[in-house]
């Protein structure tokens, strides 16, 4: 079965091609329930994905209160996009919208680890399912810290097994 | 887990080689006609072999030669990890000039490093590294000589590599032949996924703990799902029946009238149980996503990808823009051929340079 729309679940909304492989290698974890998350197709830029949020997913999360949404977006060094994003979040759905990426880019990530972006993923979701903080306390990750606790907590009743 | 995969002049595939050491899973991307289910109906050869079919006339024709390129073999190699030992079989068939039948030109099978056996035309050889001893002894070169070599016990290496070929999955479903009858049990799945009553009755026969693994998958599939019976019809004939339960209502339907796509679910159920209950296996899946929901096959894909990934492989095929995003560049395999004069390409997609979305550059026509 799809995602059940009426019971907890997660989208994630990735930016680009390098998002959506660091998503599907999140989604290969086995400690994770995979029918609760469903990754959508890439927005192709962190301000399309604030335009698909608004413009497309917003509306449905209204209509479905277990929705979730992450968007996973790069922030290019840019210390103000969290803020600028987080701010075009409607209020009433802030609770149920997380904003999470890589510091600069997921390529450089992927040089400075040298793994790949599925691999990265898979290690992400490690960290989440065994409550560490390997990956998400790399100098370009760990700047999600906030977010993330708020996702996890959010997350993990129906998330992880 | 399978190492490498090496065909040549068989078809489209020209010394070609399959890198898929290490992967888990994997997919296959690229134009109708570029050859990707040339590579199962390879993998279906050495399959066959391992199943009985000896008769080279029975697994390979005259117009398998790639652009009817007679003069020079066929060849298959084959390098697979069983139980960290490393099983490789070469396979050269020939058409001599005035022959209406293929032969065999040379066989072997090497595991570990020693020399099993080996064979050039109808001479072969059987080594026994242990005492040093070896035997020799003429095949009929229309035949094939692994099936017909008689094994020591279950623990010989021609056993279980033979075993390890038979069960191989290879699966290109066609739900309307898929009628959930049988008469008999099997661990030997066709290509087109006809005798599923047969693989579900063989599975549950011998791993009865399989139930339970098919039942979860399918309980998060269809929520409604009651259970499901393999009911005695007929000597020796059973049919398969799903039971569905909503708000005390129940109803019963036979397994072939489900939907296309709910068939498609079982069989995935079946290949998931039968990885966990006698894998790890090998699995190539042609274009899984066919007969599914949009939102189905991305969870689809997933589910496969996940039960191989410790245990087994899976290589799938697809065309379908969300079976491909649940891939990602290091296990994507693009395939392309410039015209049916030429032999197919195989690269993965990391090292290439796609501009763009992978999916518009598809639809595009540029990869």
């Amino acid at each position: 079965m799809s995602v059940n729309k009426y019971k907890p679940h997660i989208l994630v909304l990735p930016e680009d091609d390098a998002n959506r492989q660091i998503a599907n290698g999140f989604i290969l974890d086995l400690n994770l329930n995979s029918r609760v998350i469903q990754v959508l197709p890439e927005a192709h830029g962190w301000e399309d994905v604030v335009d698909k949020f608004t413009n497309d997913y917003a509306s449905t999360m209204r209509q479905y209160p277990h929705r979730m949404i992450a968007l996973l977006i790069d922030f290019d060094e840019d210390k103000d996009r969290l803020s600028y994003v987080k701010e075009q979040i409607p209020d009433d759905l802030e609770n149920r919208v997380f904003v999470l990426g890589v510091l600069s880019e997921p390529e450089r990530l992927r040089r400075n680890i040298n793994k790949d972006f599925e691999k990265i993923g898979e290690a992400l979701a490690k960290d989440c399912s065994d409550n560490t903080n390997e990956l998400w306390g790399h100098h370009l990750l760990r700047h999600n810290r906030t977010e993330l606790d708020r996702m996890i907590s959010s997350v993990r009743p129906f998330l992880f097994k | 887990m399978l190492q490498r995969l090496y065909i040549h002049n068989f078809r489209c595939l020209e010394n070609f080689e399959l890198p898929i050491k290490g992967m888990s899973s994997a997919l296959l991307i690229g134009k109708n006609g570029a050859g990707k289910s040339t590579i199962a109906s390879a993998l279906e050869v050495l399959q066959s072999i391992g199943r009985g079919i000896n008769r080279v006339g029975q697994l390979v024709q005259s117009k398998d030669f790639a652009r009817g390129r007679s003069d020079v073999p066929i060849r298959f190699e084959i390098e697979v990890l069983i139980e960290k030992k490393l099983y490789k079989y070469a396979l050269a068939l020939e058409l001599p000039e005035n022959f209406k039948e293929l032969r065999v030109f040379e066989e072997q099978l090497i595991v570990a490093g020693d020399i099993i056996y080996s064979r050039k035309e109808a001479q072969v050889t059987v080594y026994n590294n242990s005492q040093n001893r070896e035997a020799q002894f003429l095949v009929d070169w229309h035949l094939i000589a692994l099936p017909v070599i008689q094994k020591q016990s279950n623990t010989d290496p021609l056993h279980i590599f033979k075993t390890w070929l038979a069960q191989m999955i290879i699966l290109a479903p066609i739900p309307s032949l898929m009628t959930g009858d049988s008469n008999g049990e099997t661990l030997e799945p066709k290509r087109e996924g006809s005798n599923i009553g047969e693989w579900f009755s063989g599975l549950l026969g011998r791993y009865p703990a399989a139930y339970t693994q098919v039942d979860q998958y399918l309980r998060e599939v269809m929520p409604d799902i009651k259970d499901f019976l393999n009911e005695l019809i007929g000597k020796d004939f059973k049919s398969m029946i799903v039971r569905f339960e909503e708000n005390n209502a129940n109803l019963s339907v036979n397994f072939k009238d489900l939907s296309d796509g709910e068939k498609c679910f079982f069989l995935c159920a079946v290949v998931l149980a039968a990885n966990e209950s006698y894998g790890p296996l090998f699995c190539f899946w042609d274009e899984p996503d066919n007969y599914l929901s949009l939102s189905e096959v991305g969870h689809f894909i997933t589910s496969l990808r996940r039960s191989f990934k410790n245990s087994g492989q899976i290589l799938v095929t697809s065309h379908h823009e969300e079976g491909i995003r649940k891939f990602s560049n290091e296990n994507t395999f693009v395939l392309d051929r410039k015209s049916h004069l030429e032999p197919a390409l195989i690269r993965l997609l990391s090292e290439m340079s796609v501009q763009g979305d992978l999916v518009d550059a598809l639809i595009r026509g540029d990869i």
